[in-house]
């Protein structure tokens, strides 16, 4: 219910996932026991625990999308490495949030981002995808890149924000924000596979899109792909 | 380096435009604002934000921002930079000496809705307590006056039922005259929201707005209807659900007045409000009337928010009525998902309604004539008040042209600008000689002032805002005030020159007097939205923590029940002719603020540069209008030009525009027919003629054309 979806979010805190109104529902979270609402996401119970699941497409103001694979767990009784943020929480069950082989597959995930942005700008940036560098210890790659976005122009059409496509890992939560919170429907996700990209419109510069500029979409970036422009002495020079 | 400055500072803050009342983090960097982020745990907008709020802040640090109080002998001279004292010493003892010339009674003061409660509540003691007079208006006079006489005498209080996530439990939405998409957008967003989840809409508005038609939204029901018959068509809503039995029996006789209900029944029930005799009055289809009377009575939770569109007409305050009369027969009001809910323009709309910044009420809208509420005020103030209600707005213009009214204090308004007949204001102006100003910049009406003390921006002061669902939220001080002082720290200055003792040390003390005189505040301070964020008024014992949802129980009347007003449709005196054949109504955009003060000053002038008036292909046609010409809009008060824009938002017949910058003095144009009960002016609807700037010659073939068209249409 959209409900306690909005009510209960704190400003200090990110669940993740959105809040929900249900009966409890118990499970345990590396040991410790914690209840939420019915519907909650294991990524929220985990964050209720204050066992927080380092996460990138996830936040609690969209509904779960399941891309980034940074959340994997480990639960009790299921194969696999499920994605907290898109599974549901279940009476009794019992999650894992690190372990040498949830460790190695997040270093995997990130070092593969880390692949394919900009190396100039990995020291003194403060988006969330440079704590969960920080927090998966991750400074460096192994891979010798064929092919980046890394020289995609610049989005500097809004007077506001910039959109810089080099730093998009194409979460999707600028998307899923101009839908589900500002309701304008002006971003997309066009192309397949390494050519997907986030698009404004027809694919037009942000000021000529039909963007209404709410900053939705600025606000939720994991990586400071779009930021606002205030931030910057000056023009901003990618590197 | 392509690495952000990383903020050093965060205040949690309220926006200053609309009244949704948006909380956000301003985030500074060695003193300087760097951006302002939304606040998640704001109670209106959950972390969303939108243009404004969020981006359009560089006003405040803009270049002709005045930080040197200015003084002039003459309107005609030029300014003088003086100290603060001497500007001070200067307008105190000119204001005294109006007053000893031309009487007490020859001064008065106006306050904005962009300033703090604390603000707006000190210039109204400034008005009765140091100028001897109740000649104290504000600008919700030319807004949202009808709203809080046609809800008072419904449901009892001219204020939003609701709080605004309350319509996410609405089933059915009904927005008359508003467009929250570009005036409100935030909580535009919420509706939306809820409309995808499946809620029904209904629009009441002439022009097809984003509101009715945008991605995923598509109202049910979209009444377009001629401006100015607003009472008539809503009248002809009751007639359906009244005729059809589809009001809600046991609500009335639970809690509204039964005898009242009866009247109000016979009334609407008249064959005069069938569908079929107003859809021709208004332009609508009979059966969209019908639709969107069983819609609204279907619910189960039906809600109703409206804007200017119904207030500003000379039917304004019968519009909200008629509001108030449906919400109450069909049961939409006292749980969550239903109620009746102004949409305020203004950051402190409702605190400028509710905190006495009116000619004939103290705070809480308690009569000034009332001995036992004086009384209170005088006690606490230890003064002597006058018992006779003040002079309006627009009667303090009349009364100067008469020659008994010399002298103003006007804080934070532009009413040159934003009032309507334009002209009449100007020629009232020049005869003042004494017009105290406090406001960021030089404006239209400091043009005709003589002290000019330079103010601060809601960055940089501490206070409270009271947003349009009651909603009292903290102002905090962001960066020091350019100009040196906080806004109510020179009306203290101003007070005690004037020889009234002012001592208050911080914002809070004034929020504490307030509450102190005010009931619905009472429980309000600085310590509680210290502590639980913000809270909806009433608050006091028995809701400690404000209320978000009004008339659960009993609506606040003497006895307790809703009450039904008879609401004759009476046209308004503005009407369309051979020389005025088009009908004129006024908007807003969403990139830019009101009279564009703040936004006009930033980047977001990029997307809305000039006011540009929406003509129907057909009409522009009929006249030789391409899109994009200039064109002269004229009407019985005066003329504007503007660009056309060929519009499909509105139908033929009518014609739109914004009135955001002050070139396109729009207001020139804008009757001077006002609310019959609260001279509320009718911005919505003037009778003009639109012709083409290029030629005479060309405007004559042009009419010519347009004759031809009419008689072979």
């Amino acid at each position: 219910m959209l409900w306690s979806e909005l009510r209960d979010l704190k400003d200090d805190v990110d669940f993740g996932t959105p809040p929900r109104a249900g009966a409890e529902v118990t499970l345990t979270v590396d040991g410790h026991t914690i209840s939420v609402p019915a519907g909650s996401s294991v990524m929220l119970a985990a964050a209720k625990a204050q066992r927080n699941i380092p996460k990138l497409c996830a936040t609690d103001t969209l509904e779960a999308w399941g891309s980034c694979r940074l959340c994997l767990v480990e639960i009790e009784g299921r194969s696999g490495y499920p994605a907290s943020c898109t599974t549901i929480v279940a009476e009794g069950m019992a999650v894992t949030t690190q372990s040498e082989q949830l460790q190695r597959l997040r270093k995997g995930v990130l070092e593969l981002y880390l692949s394919d942005f900009p190396a100039e700008d990995v020291d003194g940036g403060w988006s969330e995808f440079h704590t969960a560098l920080a927090q998966g210890g991750v400074t460096t790659h192994p891979y010798e890149p064929v092919e980046t976005h890394l020289s995609t122009p610049v989005d500097v059409s809004n007077p506001y924000f910039l959109f810089d496509p080099a730093k998009c890992i194409v979460c999707n939560r600028c998307v899923r924000a101009c839908e589900e919170i500002q309701g304008t429907f002006a971003l997309t996700v066009q192309g397949r596979g390494f050519d997907s990209k986030v698009a404004a419109g027809q694919d037009q510069p942000f000021f000529e899109s039909d963007c209404v500029s709410c900053g939705a979409c600025v606000q939720t970036c994991p990586t400071q792909a779009l930021i606002e422009k205030s931030l910057f002495e000056g023009d901003y020079i990618r590197g | 380096m392509a690495n952000p400055i990383i903020p050093d500072k965060s205040v949690v803050t309220t926006c200053a435009y609309c009244g949704v009342g948006c909380g956000f983090k301003a985030e500074t960097h060695q003193g300087r604002l760097v951006r302002m982020t939304p606040w998640k745990e704001g109670k209106a907008n959950h972390g969303h934000s939108c243009i404004k709020g969020r981006f359009a802040f560089d006003y405040y640090i803009s270049d002709d921002r005045v930080t040197t109080p200015l003084i002039r002998a003459s309107i005609d001279d030029p300014w003088t930079l003086v100290s603060w004292e001497k500007a001070i010493q200067h307008a105190a003892s000119e204001l005294r000496r109006v007053q000893a010339k031309y009487g007490t009674k020859s001064v008065g003061a106006i306050s904005s809705s962009r300033c703090t409660n604390e603000e707006i509540f000190l210039v109204q003691k400034f008005a009765r307590a140091v100028l001897g007079n109740n000649n104290i208006d504000n600008c919700a006079r030319i807004c949202h006056s009808p709203t809080q006489f046609g809800l008072s005498a419904t449901v009892g209080w001219g204020a939003a039922s609701q709080h605004f996530d309350s319509i996410l439990q609405a089933d059915v939405i009904m927005i008359v005259g508003a467009n929250p998409t570009e005036g409100h957008p935030v909580f535009g967003s919420l509706m939306k929201r809820r409309v995808r989840q499946g809620a029904k809409l209904i629009v009441i508005d002439p022009r097809r707005t984003e509101t009715v038609e945008s991605a995923h939204i598509k109202a049910d029901v979209h009444l377009s209807l001629r401006p100015g018959t607003n009472v008539a068509v809503l009248d002809s809503i009751a007639h359906v659900i009244v005729r059809e039995k589809l009001y809600n029996e046991a609500f009335v006789r639970a809690r509204c007045e039964w005898d009242e209900f009866e009247r109000w029944t016979e009334f609407v029930s008249s064959d005069r409000y069938a569908p079929e005799v107003i859809g021709p009055t208004a332009g609508l289809d009979p059966e969209l009337i019908r639709k969107a009377a069983r819609l609204y009575a279907s619910g189960p939770n039906s809600a109703i928010y409206y804007g200017l569109g119904v207030t500003e007409h000379s039917q304004g305050s019968t519009g909200v009525m008629c509001l108030g009369n449906l919400s109450l027969a069909c049961g939409m009001l006292g749980r969550e998902g239903v109620g009746v809910n102004p949409l305020r323009g203004q950051g402190n709309v409702q605190g400028g309604s509710c905190l006495g910044s009116w000619p004939h009420v103290f705070s809480g809208y308690r009569f000034v004539t009332d001995d036992e509420v004086r009384g209170s005020f005088e006690k606490d103030w230890g003064v002597t008040l006058d018992a006779e209600p003040g002079l309006r707005l627009p009667n303090m213009f009349d009364a100067a042209l008469a020659g008994n009214f010399r002298g103003m204090f006007i804080m934070g308004e532009d009413p040159v600008q934003s009032d309507p007949n334009q002209n009449h204001i100007i020629e009232a102006m020049r005869q003042m000689e004494c017009v105290v100003i406090q406001d960021l910049f030089l404006n239209e009406t400091s043009k005709y002032a003589h002290v000019f003390l330079p103010g601060s921006s809601s960055l940089e002061k501490d206070g409270t805002f009271t947003s349009a669902e009651r909603r009292v939220n903290r102002v905090r001080k962001v960066v020091e005030p350019l100009a040196g002082y906080q806004d109510w720290e020179i009306v203290v200055m101003l007070m005690n020159a004037m020889g009234y003792l002012a001592t208050y040390d911080h914002a809070g003390q004034i929020l504490d007097e307030i509450a102190r005189l005010s009931p619905a505040y009472k429980g309000i301070s600085f310590e509680l939205l210290e502590r639980i964020g913000s809270a909806q008024w009433p608050c006091d014992e028995a809701a400690p923590e404000g209320t978000e949802v009004l008339h659960r129980e009993k609506f606040p009347r003497a006895n307790g029940r809703g009450t039904f007003m008879l609401t004759e449709y009476v046209p308004t005196a503005e009407r369309t002719n051979d020389t005025f054949p088009l009908l004129l109504t006024t908007g807003r955009i969403l990139t830019q603020y009101n009279v564009g003060t703040q936004t006009r000053r930033t980047q977001n002038n990029r997307w809305h540069s000039e006011d540009v008036l929406e003509i129907s292909a057909h009409d522009a046609h009929i006249r030789g209008i391409r899109d994009g010409e200039r064109v002269k809009v004229s009407s019985r008060f005066g003329c504007t030009e503007l660009k056309a824009k060929f519009s499909e938002r509105v139908g033929s017949g009518i014609v739109y525009t914004t009135f955001h910058h002050a070139e396109t003095r729009i207001n020139v144009v804008t009757s001077d027919l006002s609310d019959w009960a609260t001279n509320c002016p009718e911005y919505k609807v003037t009778a003009v003629e639109v012709v083409k700037v290029a030629s005479e010659q060309t405007a004559k073939r042009a009419a010519k054309k347009k004759r031809e068209h009419v008689v072979t249409a």
